[in-house]
């Protein structure tokens, strides 16, 4: 019993002490806040060695990887010999070699040739914990290439954020290059541009279904703007809204069994929800005002749109089921084709001040609203990533109107399509 | 057979004085001890440091002086011993001076701004009188005109604001970066006789500076509350003992990110004045900061 209290005594007594050993400190940001990430060159492993190859699996993971700002790639002249080995096991990458340049992150991949036949093995590591964080292998023809790289970019974001990144899905478009806006299709990084349509008029406002199996988008094929339905893989077409007057700006519904487009068949440009075969189920919207543009949002009971019902053109969001509509934007006199983001919690829109169009991104309560655009030209018609890390848009500030993409916070714009021709009007897919 | 304690004859036992007089002895002598050490009250949190400065060069200590860490500047007499001094040195020195002094003149420059301004409202104000009458459409003009006018002084009054607004804060920083010659190595708080830099902020700086984190990493939402707590400890030599994540954030990105910065800080680069147990609270408070 004695010792006991003495035992208990002591305790007490060395509590504080133990209390006060440990002092507290604390850290309130990073002291980098880009990984430093070695991006090496994928090697040949076994058939013949093919330099195209290396390069275009590099050149993509350096774009995808550069675009999503997470990164800050070490100089590759300062690789030392691991560099030139293929190591695709964690106990084979010599890591303080690699601490040693200051690298947190390293991409390795090797690359097998067999006539047509390819099979790329890569790789991401985690060089301070010595570990692997993801890879796969992928095994395709030599034209694949691209893909095989665009998706283990979007594997490297899923390992590091816990999120796949958007550079497998593709990106749809108007263009004039044949000399007449028509419909085409590119990668998230403007490289492989097919041609979707050849309405020889046209063609404008494209958007996807949620699936990203069709598009829907406006022609002025039969003389008149109708809507037109057209699945990607069989490209079969066909025209859903022919009623007299506007037939455009056709969203789906992301339960995919409902359209909302503008009709202006009553004279005055209201939203309508029509169901797959273009019948009319339901007006959205009835007012004097001009209303257009719709957006969904991403659970499919509200939905964005522009009108002028309160003299100049804002944004509204409506419910659905209600119809009730509420004024989103307060500020400028022009907004503007609005998108809303597939997380649901912003808007990205434009909006024209001192005569240009800029973009911008507001919270779907009216609050923290952001210009991510600046400087000459005009920048309009901004779409999400399906991920909503990025905004696809089109811009004239370099002469000719281009595709550009950014990051949602206005950050890391470039260009993607040439400005030999004028593109514009994109829509970002979900990934494929 | 009855079974008897072993301890039925301990001499404590047997003379309950003696125990009662140990016992307070003992505890006598754990007061006495509590009190004088502070343990037993126990000792005030030390508040959170405001700014460190640290440079990692001078020597780690308990209780620094008052001071600053970055090192002394260099002596400024260099340029003398050069033989044409009083040819080409001199000559840039001169120049550099005025144009020091530049910055108070932009403002001048700008002054003459917002005479034009003026102009443009006197203007528009006798227009719309008479155009109000026979054209509407003259009116708007006007009313567009004026309205771009307004906008373009507002936005001209914000830059000018923020223009002298940076000039204040690159004077500050100015003049806090300009230490004197004779300043004596410590901290800007330091209240004790140590040469040297705080201990505490030396660790800090340099797990900081192993810390990589990409905002877009995150939800952007959570930025402004994410936060774990880390218990590290660090033996006199500077190296690492153990660590624990005391409480996790919950976000998998954000919990291996510390880990990597713990991990590359196992040894520090120089020794600390002893063993030192920490608990390192890990947030992006500066960041949700700077983001609004």
């Amino acid at each position: 019993m004695f010792v006991r209290w003495i035992v208990l005594l002591v305790a007490c007594c060395a509590l504080p002490w133990s209390v006060r050993a440990a002092t507290e400190i604390e850290i309130s940001a990073p002291g980098e806040q880009s990984i430093p990430l070695a991006l090496t060159q994928f090697l040949p492993d076994q058939g013949p060695q093919s330099a195209r190859v290396a390069a275009e699996i590099n050149e993509v993971l350096n774009a995808d990887l550069d675009l999503s700002g997470l990164f800050r790639f070490v100089d590759p002249a300062a690789f030392l010999d691991d560099a030139g080995r293929i190591s695709l096991l964690s106990n084979q990458v010599n890591f303080p070699q690699w601490r040693m340049l200051g690298a947190e992150t390293l991409i390795k991949g090797s690359y097998s040739l067999t006539g047509e036949q390819l099979v790329v093995e890569a790789r991401l590591f985690d060089i301070v914990n010595r570990r692997l964080l993801t890879g796969r292998r992928y095994v395709g023809e030599v034209k694949d290439v691209r893909r095989m790289a665009h998706a283990f970019a979007d594997l490297v974001l899923k390992a590091l954020t816990g999120e796949e990144g958007p550079f497998s899905s593709r990106i749809a478009y108007i263009s004039n290059q044949t000399g007449h806006p028509e419909l085409w299709l590119m990668d998230v990084d403007g490289k492989r541009p097919i041609r979707l349509t050849d309405h020889r008029s046209i063609v404008l406002n494209p958007d996807f279904s949620p699936r990203g199996k069709e598009i829907l988008f406006t022609s002025y094929r039969a003389n008149n703007p109708d809507l037109y339905r057209k699945e990607i893989y069989s490209g079969k077409e066909a025209r859903l809204s022919y009623r007299p007057g506007l037939n455009v700006a056709g969203r789906m519904a992301p339960n995919e069994r409902e359209i909302a487009l503008t009709l202006s068949k009553d004279g005055n440009p209201e939203i309508y929800l029509v169901d797959i075969s273009g019948r009319v189920l339901k007006r959205i919207t009835d007012n004097w005002g001009i209303d257009s543009d719709p957006s969904w949002s991403p659970d499919g009971s509200r939905m964005a749109f522009v009108s002028n019902r309160q003299g100049n053109p804002h944004i509204f969001i409506a419910d659905i089921f209600t119809g009730k509509a509420e004024r989103l934007t307060t500020q400028g006199k022009y907004n503007a084709t609005p998108a809303w983001n597939p997380k649901g919690d912003r808007i990205a829109f434009t909006r024209q001040e001192g005569g240009r169009f800029d973009i911008y991104t507001i919270k779907t309560d009216g609050t923290d609203e952001r210009r991510l655009t600046f400087g000459p030209g005009n920048s309009e018609h901004p779409r999400w990533s399906p991920d909503s890390r990025f905004i696809v848009y089109s811009s004239d500030k370099s002469g000719n109107r281009a595709i550009y993409v950014m990051r949602a916070d206005g950050t890391g714009a470039r260009r993607l399509t040439t400005l030999e021709s004028d593109s514009r009007h994109p829509a970002w897919s979900t990934r494929w | 057979m009855s079974v008897v304690p072993l301890h039925s004859n301990n001499a404590f036992h047997q003379d309950p004085k003696f125990g009662r007089l140990l016992l307070l002895s003992l505890i006598v002598h754990v007061v006495v001890w509590a009190v004088f050490t502070g343990g037993w009250f126990g000792v005030s949190q030390r508040p959170k440091p405001p700014v460190y400065y640290v440079d990692l060069i001078h020597k780690p200590v308990l209780n620094p002086q008052a001071g600053r860490p970055e090192p002394r500047p260099a002596s400024k007499p260099k340029p003398e011993p050069v033989k044409s001094a009083a040819v080409t040195p001199s000559a840039p020195k001169e120049p550099a001076k005025p144009v020091a002094k530049i910055p108070p003149k932009p403002p001048e420059v700008v002054v003459p701004k917002p005479t034009p301004k003026p102009e443009p409202k006197p203007a528009a104000k006798p227009v719309p009188k008479p155009a109000a009458e026979p054209d509407r459409r003259t009116e708007q003009k006007l009313q567009n005109a004026l309205d771009e006018i307004r906008e373009r002084q507002k936005h001209e009054a914000e830059r000018d604001a923020l223009k002298e607004r940076l000039a204040k804060l690159s004077e500050s920083v100015n003049a806090a970066a300009t230490v004197p010659a004779d300043v004596p190595v410590g901290m800007p708080d330091g209240q004790g006789n140590e040469v040297g830099v705080s201990a505490l902020a030396f660790v800090q700086a340099f797990i900081q500076q192993n810390w990589v984190l990409s905002p877009y990493l995150l939800d952007q939402s959570r930025i402004a509350n994410i936060e774990a707590k880390a218990t590290l400890a660090y033996s006199a030599s500077g190296k690492l003992v153990r660590f624990r994540i005391n409480s996790p954030s919950g976000n998998q990105q954000f919990d291996d990110s510390l880990k990597r910065a713990i991990t590359k800080s196992d040894q520090l680069p120089q020794g600390l004045p002893k063993d030192l147990e920490l608990v390192v609270t890990f947030n992006l408070k500066d960041i949700a900061a700077a983001r609004r």
